[in-house]
């Protein structure tokens, strides 16, 4: 039973892990740029979620178009003051370029708000639940999870339907091909820094409902949303989606056999942990995904 | 003896390195002497120190241009080791600190066979994903101390054997002459065989294939080398600040703190971990205290820290001694 | 038993067939040249018998020793040099020292890879750039300082991947003459692949062609110009139009 209720719970994480890497892969697939900052770009929209319901006064989930407005923006002003004069350099200095960024954010959040651990008090769905049976669900995940799923499926459609959509792709294949088309690689990354950064929002702005907000939790997040990528593959929109889930699930399961032993290492503080072994051991042994697809 | 020969000569070096170096080397040398204050003094432990975790860095990151996010884990070794082994069995430091030596080359041996086989941004972030695994260890395992950490049991009296000392004096020079030590090694390694088969694989890996190299042998030699000269740092940690817990010698940020160092000032060349220790551990320092005076501006220090990474990242990628390279060539 | 024998090489692509079913040998002492039109699996087939690819089916063998399947480093040690069609141009390192690595794959020491390495330059007419870095250099010379480097790690069969392209004449007349010194001085077995017919016709002792991945002749190059399915598949035009 308690295996059950991990596996639904880890579902509902994994759907907004999904989220999180998701944008972290789009912008990985169209220019071969690893976004370290992308955790930051995360704790970003969770204080703004903060921020706006507290000084405004209103429910965090209405919050949620500015938490993706702020992303869209940081993910466009941090492509166009950065990004591109990385793109001339090194591989060397485009990690580092993007390392930068994330302990410029992060330190500049501890800057503003302070080390505290905040949360977020008010609001709808805070502090309610929903049984279903045996299963008690909070609100709060119930919603960051099915938001989630359709901000992916949002993104899914544009990605697949519109024609900047089938152009971002295009350049994601391949770069040469696609500017020989006509499709303009430099809009096309600030397209893919925009919903990078527009989708991390959302997934921040959702996390925010129940989950202690403070300026290093960028770190954590950023490497989930490695190992999603991982285990998703490099460039997979459809891979990372089933990823994000896997990883949901993988962390909120291990925990459970971790309690039916007693040891230092089997309890709930190992289960991000195991998140960073599977990236390890994912991208040692199969590069290529779990699941080995491509766009 | 050859080798010794080669690790002393300075002379492909220009002129104004030559003095510039020699004129540092009498600072160094001198420095205990000039009457400055205790932090101060601590400050210059502290660069000398990062300056030889940033040419341990340098060998496989530097030359060898794989981008390594992990140094702390060695730097955890290395302290766990020395200090545990006190605690628990009263091993001196001189004794503990080969042992840590020996650990950490062995760990970086078996975790480097399967790191690798990755490149660019995989091997990046697996680097950063083992050394969250092993700290997340030590801060969950009990007879290490966990998160608490541990504590050196503190002499009365002057130990050598345990590097225990009541004055700085003594933790000064010794890390100086580590930091010598580290500098000849890289004078020597830098035009060594492994040293130019790195660079190659730097410059292109797929000719450097071509040319005889095992590039993944290659990798792991010099990651080791590199993990060998960090653990003695982290052994120096443990017995300057007599405490250690995961975050102090483990954390993602001190392998972040390495590594920039080392890019800063230039990597991949002899002077470069050092000239951006020179830099970033007194800005660390004097910036971090100076602010704490002034009601906690806590994070000021990186982000001035973190501006300086990415215009380097932007204009510069060969960082400080790049820039002054360029003018060199120039003007040549 | 044949220096370099290639038997059967299958090279597949997700479904594109690069190499099928190749064979042919190589005795010590020939310079070879191997053509074909574009995409006709010419660098494919280098790289399946140098180690970067590893071949679906088929056996290299060189010197008596079955080296399918090795890593490039591997072939490198034992005796099989190659150099790059296109130069990554980096800012890294110097022309002697890119030589010196070549060097080192025979020697641990730094001193003796420095005069090799030094040789190496002198014999290529190369000592007048050896402090310049390969981003300052023409393409040209860029080529030549990655045969100089692959020569530095003495290899007793040298495959050469369009070391002539980008040449003038005189560039390239001097390169025929080097390359024949290399042969005769050295004792080095050439292949080369080249687009230059009046280079390849001049120098080779023998041709083989590569049309679509398969080899559709192989001959002396008088033999080779005549052959009619190698004039279809390729020569016709070009070779008539530079004559």
């Amino acid at each position: 039973m308690a295996l059950i209720d991990a596996l639904l719970q880890g579902i509902l994480m994994g759907l907004l892990f999904a989220l999180v890497a998701l944008g972290l892969n789009i912008i990985f697939g169209v220019m071969n740029i690893v976004n370290f900052a992308h955790g930051e770009f995360l704790m970003i929209g969770m204080y703004t979620t903060y921020w706006t319901s507290l000084l405004l006064d209103i429910d965090p989930l209405l919050t949620l178009p500015v938490a993706a407005l702020v992303g869209v923006l940081l993910g466009i002003a941090s492509y166009y003051s950065l990004i591109r004069y990385l793109l001339r350099g090194p591989a060397i200095a485009q990690l580092f370029g993007t390392f930068g960024l994330m302990l410029f954010l992060r330190y500049l959040a501890q800057f503003l708000f302070g080390i505290d651990y905040r949360i977020i008090q008010k609001g709808l769905l805070i502090g309610k639940s929903l049984s279903i049976g045996p299963f008690i669900f909070d609100w709060t995940k119930l919603a960051a999870g099915i938001l989630s799923l359709f901000a992916f499926a949002f993104v899914y459609y544009f990605l697949n339907k519109t024609k900047t959509g089938k152009a971002l792709q295009a350049t994601s294949i391949n770069k040469e091909a696609a500017s020989y088309m006509g499709i303009k690689t430099d809009k096309m990354n600030a397209i893919a820094w925009a919903i990078g950064g527009g989708t991390v929002g959302i997934a921040g702005g959702l996390l925010a409902n129940f989950y202690y907000i403070y300026p290093t939790i960028g770190i954590l997040f950023v490497m989930i949303a490695f190992a999603c990528v991982a285990l998703g593959g490099f460039g997979s929109i459809k891979g990372v989606f089933f990823a994000g889930l896997l990883v949901g699930i993988l962390e909120m399961v291990f925990p459970v056999f971790g309690s039916l032993v007693n040891s230092d290492f089997l309890g709930p503080h190992f289960k991000f942990t195991i998140v960073y072994l599977a990236y390890f051991i994912i991208v040692v042994f199969r590069p290529q995904g779990l699941f080995g697809w491509k766009n | 003896m050859e080798k010794l020969k080669d690790a002393l000569d300075f002379r492909d070096f220009s002129r104004a390195e030559q003095v510039g170096f020699t004129i540092f080397s009498i600072f160094l040398l001198l420095f205990p002497w000039l009457g400055a204050g205790s932090f101060v003094k601590a400050v210059m432990i502290q660069f000398l120190l990062f300056s030889l975790f940033g040419m341990g860095w340098n060998t496989v990151g530097g030359y060898g241009g794989q981008v390594e996010l992990g140094k702390a884990q060695y730097v955890g070794i290395g302290a766990y080791t020395v200090a545990l082994t006190m605690v628990w069995w009263k091993i001196p430091f001189w004794v503990s600190m080969p042992m840590g030596i020996l650990l950490a080359v062995g760990y970086s041996f078996m975790i480097g066979y399967p790191l690798f086989r990755l490149k660019g941004h995989y091997f990046a972030i697996a680097t950063i994903a083992t050394s969250l695994v092993l700290q997340d260890i030590f801060a969950n395992w009990k007879l290490v101390g966990a998160a608490k950490g541990i504590e050196l049991p503190i002499h009365d009296h002057p130990d050598f054997l345990y590097m225990q000392f009541k004055s700085d004096t003594y933790y000064y020079y010794f890390i100086m002459v580590l930091f010598y030590v580290a500098i000849f090694y890289m004078n020597w390694f830098r035009r060594s065989k492994l040293g130019y088969q790195l660079r190659m694989i730097k410059d292109d890996e797929d000719a450097a294939e071509s040319l005889g190299i095992d590039t993944r042998w290659c990798k792991i030699k010099a990651y080791s080398i590199a993990s060998a000269f960090v653990a003695v740092g982290g052994g120096f940690m443990a017995v300057y600040n007599l405490y250690i817990d995961p975050v102090s010698v483990m954390d993602l940020d001190l392998s972040i703190k390495i590594a920039l160092m080392a890019m800063l000032g230039g990597a991949g060349s002899l002077w470069g971990p050092t000239i951006g220790a020179a830099f970033l551990v007194p800005l660390d320092r004097f910036l971090g205290s100076w602010l704490g005076g002034h009601g906690g501006l806590i994070g000021l220090d990186f982000m001035i820290y973190a501006m300086l990474i990415m215009v380097v990242s932007a204009y510069q990628p060969r960082g400080i001694w790049g820039i002054i390279e360029q003018f060199r060539r120039k003007g040549s | 038993m044949a220096f370099l024998e290639i038997s059967n090489i299958v090279k597949n692509f997700g479904g594109l067939v690069a190499n099928n079913n190749v064979s042919f040998q190589i005795e010590q002492g020939e310079i070879i040249g191997l053509i074909g039109p574009n995409g006709a699996g010419k660098t494919t087939l280098f790289n399946c018998i140098v180690g970067y690819y590893k071949p679906d089916s088929g056996k290299v063998i060189f010197k008596e020793k079955d080296i399918t399947g090795l890593r490039p480093f591997d072939t490198n040690r034992a005796g099989i040099g190659r150099t790059f069609q296109v130069m990554t141009v980096t800012t890294g390192m110097s022309v002697i020292e890119n030589v010196m690595v070549g060097a080192f794959c025979r020697t641990d020491d730094r001193h003796t890879a420095q005069s090799e390495a030094s040789e190496v330059l002198n014999f290529l007419g190369l000592e007048s750039v050896k402090e310049y870095h390969l981003n300052e250099l023409p393409i040209a010379m860029q080529r030549k300082v990655g045969l100089a480097r692959t020569l530095a790690t003495k290899p007793e069969l040298l495959m050469l991947d369009e070391v002539a392209s980008g040449l003038n004449r005189t560039e390239t007349d001097e390169l025929v003459l080097l390359l024949r010194r290399l042969n005769a001085e050295k004792g080095v077995t050439l292949i080369l692949i080249e687009h230059i017919m009046e280079m390849v016709m001049s120098v080779s002792h023998r041709v083989i062609v590569l049309d679509y991945g398969e080899k559709i002749a192989e001959g002396l190059p008088g033999e080779i110009v005549k052959n009619e399915d190698v004039i279809k598949a390729y020569l016709g035009e070009k070779y008539a139009k530079s004559h």
